[in-house]
């Protein structure tokens, strides 16, 4: 079947968690190179790169990379921008320590409604637009940093920003246009890891922009005003240059190449109700805002934590809490080649136990950060945690793709969603009560994150197994056709539409381990007519 | 062999997670020197404008020598307990060098016994709260050793409120208008001029 541009799940097909994170390049016999077309890269049939340049602008594809990578990025210095200088803030709005818990929780619920909105944005105007009107219509809620004077107009503004998050989605979607389905996990997340340490580059710009200012003759409370405008040019400038250099597709835009024929798109209804009747969706959801959530929480904050707690001055607890976001560099893809290291001997038992084993110990590490009384102790815990919850986001993601093949897009929607949720639910239970302080709050979240990863050990493979149980030895319901083809109806296998899980069904074989020799793989791409 | 390392390790470890506590604890300091400050009670000061003089000296009820050891006075702004609540950052702990009622710091001053005043203009920075004026004397080792302030033991009495400056300029106001007029304006624009692009190579 042919594979439909911007049905629902589109943007992560492909997806198999089968290429390891050190694939570079895709092997040519299993993908038609076309050769005719004139890019900088080798292309695919449908154009989309097979190779991956980090460090070349190439038109198209390696400057989407940038471009959207680099969006992404700025709106997560844009969200976080007011965690680090929260101890200015405070003093300036007079708020307290439920006002500060809000504000942060206020900032990551918005991307829950905004990214899920956000795909239907990019189907309709195409994923330049849906990245440029989001990160330019966001800046005039940055630059409204300037007129706030109370905690509500404080809570009311980072929730606004914080809707600029939904990047996230416009910045996978626009990478699955234009890299080769083979490449596009290790793609994503790389985009997705390096523009989440917007998070930690924000907590190290933020407090030298106010120096800088305040040196400059600015009293405090008007310095930290000004050092917001900064952001805001940030997500301006990106805008226009999104608009200016960037392309939806590798042959051009959107609107020129609107219409792909009349076959019939894959149902939304039936999409979404195999994603949420799969139980392990929810359980990932749920996991997800333990790994990625707290990743979030901590953005906002640790800055604050080690101000207060270990008496440092500003831009020094800004350069530790920095310290944590930036790990997302390595942390991150480290989390999914463990990921898929595990799985050439165990299959996709040692996938659920390399996450479970990450986020847990990311826990326990949450744990001591909030009992060390000493700075150099906390430093280390926290690089620790930060290691452990950043390479369990990526190891989720080394399994998201083979809950469902159908309902992938929406599954990793959801995930998404949840991360963000988990995120507001930690912050407003351990951060945003005066009743206990902020160190509790840590030593009581690194408890949850570690009971929270406990319902991982129930995610059941009946092809594959679980952490504690092995695979079904039932001949039918062991294999992997069977889970994959079971979320289509008669009617719909007759049409054919189930083609593309049969072919993902096979290929997903690997996920047996046991170092069993791969069958050959057939290639990928099928031409696009029937 | 193997029991004493392991011991060692251990014992650091369990070290780290203990807290220190050695130092001054304000429970034992006396509150030998008498503060008044100028702002009457319940008065509102305004930053950047208006000023507080403080005086000082030394209580002449306690014995003559008590005062042998103060080198410097320390005069700072201090909290009330209103302005402290959920505000943890503030909260008042009994180990000084822990303790952060007292941030911000109005005069430092070598010690005489008899009185001492100072007229301080109220700086931008300080935030929007009720305080109240608290004087530290300290000996040659920097170690507090007696305190003098102006309300009394439970904070109540005598407190006065000073009101923050906003932060906010016309001209900041003026600057984040227009830029956010300009990040609106060319986005819609770049949309209208594509549009028309594509329309009129569709018309072609």
């Amino acid at each position: 079947m042919p594979e439909i541009e911007g049905s629902p799940g589109s943007s992560m097909h492909g997806v198999t968690g089968r290429e390891s994170v050190m694939a570079f390049s895709v092997a040519s016999p299993m993908v038609h190179t076309d050769r005719t077309a004139k890019f900088d890269l080798p292309v695919d049939s449908e154009h989309k790169a097979t190779v991956f340049k980090l460090f070349s602008f190439a038109n198209p594809h390696m400057r989407t990379f940038h471009l959207s990578w680099i969006s992404f990025f700025t709106t997560f210095i844009s969200t976080f921008a007011a965690a680090p200088l929260v101890p200015i803030i405070r003093d300036n709005l007079n708020l307290t320590k439920s006002d500060i818990g809000n504000a942060g929780v206020a900032s990551v619920s918005g991307s829950i409604f905004s990214r899920l909105v956000m795909g239907a944005v990019c189907d309709l105007l195409g994923p330049r637009y849906g990245c440029a009107f989001l990160i330019m219509l966001s800046a005039p809620t940055v630059f409204c940093m300037s007129f706030v004077s109370d905690a509500s107009g404080y809570i009311a503004v980072r929730f606004m920003i914080g809707f600029s998050l939904a990047t996230f989605v416009s910045c996978q979607y626009w990478m699955s246009t234009m890299f080769n389905s083979k490449i596009i996990g290790l793609v994503n997340g790389t985009a997705a890891g390096w523009g989440n340490m917007g998070g930690g580059a924000t907590q190290l710009l933020m407090p030298v922009l106010f120096e800088i200012i305040k040196k400059a003759g600015a009293t405090p409370f008007t310095a930290w005003r000004i050092a917001f405008f900064i952001p805001g040019w940030f997500n301006v400038i990106m805008g226009i240059l999104v608009l200016t250099l960037g392309q939806d597709l590798p042959d051009g835009n959107l609107s020129t190449l609107q219409k792909k024929g009349d076959v019939a798109k894959d149902k939304f209804g039936k999409v979404l109700w195999y994603a949420v009747t799969n139980y392990r969706t929810w359980i990932f959801v749920l996991l997800y805002g333990y790994s990625m959530g707290v990743e979030l929480t901590i953005d906002n904050v640790i800055a604050e934590y080690f101000y207060d707690r270990f008496d440092l001055k500003l831009h020094l607890a800004g350069i530790i809490a920095a310290c944590f976001g930036m790990a997302n560099l390595l942390a991150r893809p480290f989390g999914g080649f463990t990921s898929d290291y595990l799985a050439k001997r165990f299959g996709m038992r040692g996938r659920l136990w390399n996450l479970w084993l990450l986020q847990t110990a990311g826990g326990l590490c949450c744990l001591c950060l909030g009992l060390v009384n000493s700075l150099p102790l906390a430093i280390t815990f926290m690089m620790l945690f930060s290691i452990g919850a950043q390479a369990a986001c990526g190891a989720t993601f080394g399994i998201i793709p083979f809950i469902s093949r159908r309902s992938l897009g929406i599954i990793s929607g959801m995930t998404g969603a949840g991360g963000n949720f988990g995120s507001g639910l930690t912050q407003l239970i351990f951060f945003a009560n005066a009743s206990f302080s902020t160190e509790k709050g840590l030593t009581y979240m690194g408890i949850m994150i570690m009971i929270v990863t406990l319902p991982v050990s129930f995610v059941h493979f009946p092809q594959w197994g679980s952490m504690l149980f092995p695979p079904s030895q039932d001949i039918v319901k062991g294999s992997e056709e069977h889970y994959y083809v079971s979320e289509w109806t008669e009617e719909e296998k007759q049409k054919g539409m189930h083609q593309a899980s049969l072919k993902f069904a096979e290929n997903s074989r690997s996920e047996r381990g046991g170092k069993v020799a791969s069958a050959p793989t057939p290639p990928e791409n099928t031409p696009n007519r029937v | 062999m193997e029991v004493p390392a392991g011991f060692l390790v251990v014992s650091l470890l369990l070290s780290c997670f203990a807290t220190t506590s050695y130092g001054v604890y304000f429970s034992s300091l006396k509150e030998t020197l008498e503060v008044t400050a100028s702002p009457t009670k319940g008065q509102v000061l305004k930053a950047g404008e208006d000023k507080i003089t403080v005086t000082w000296r030394f209580n002449q009820t306690y014995p003559a020598g008590t005062d042998s050891d103060y080198k410097t006075v320390k005069v700072k702004l201090c909290y009330a307990p209103l302005s402290q609540k959920d505000r943890s950052w503030r909260k008042t702990v009994d180990l000084l060098k822990k303790d952060k009622t007292c941030p911000h710091k109005i005069v430092a001053r070598p010690y005489t016994a008899s009185n001492s005043s100072f007229t301080w203009t109220v700086e931008r920075d300080i935030p929007s709260a009720i305080y109240f004026v608290r004087a530290f004397a300290f000996n040659a080792q920097e170690e507090q050793v007696a305190y003098g302030q102006t309300t009394d033991a439970h904070k109540v009495n005598n407190l006065f409120e000073i009101q923050a400056i906003t932060g906010r300029h016309m001209s900041l106001d003026i600057a984040s208008i227009c830029f956010s007029a300009f990040s609106i304006v060319s986005l819609a624009g770049f949309f209208y001029m594509e549009k028309r692009k594509a329309k009129a190579s569709q018309e072609k």
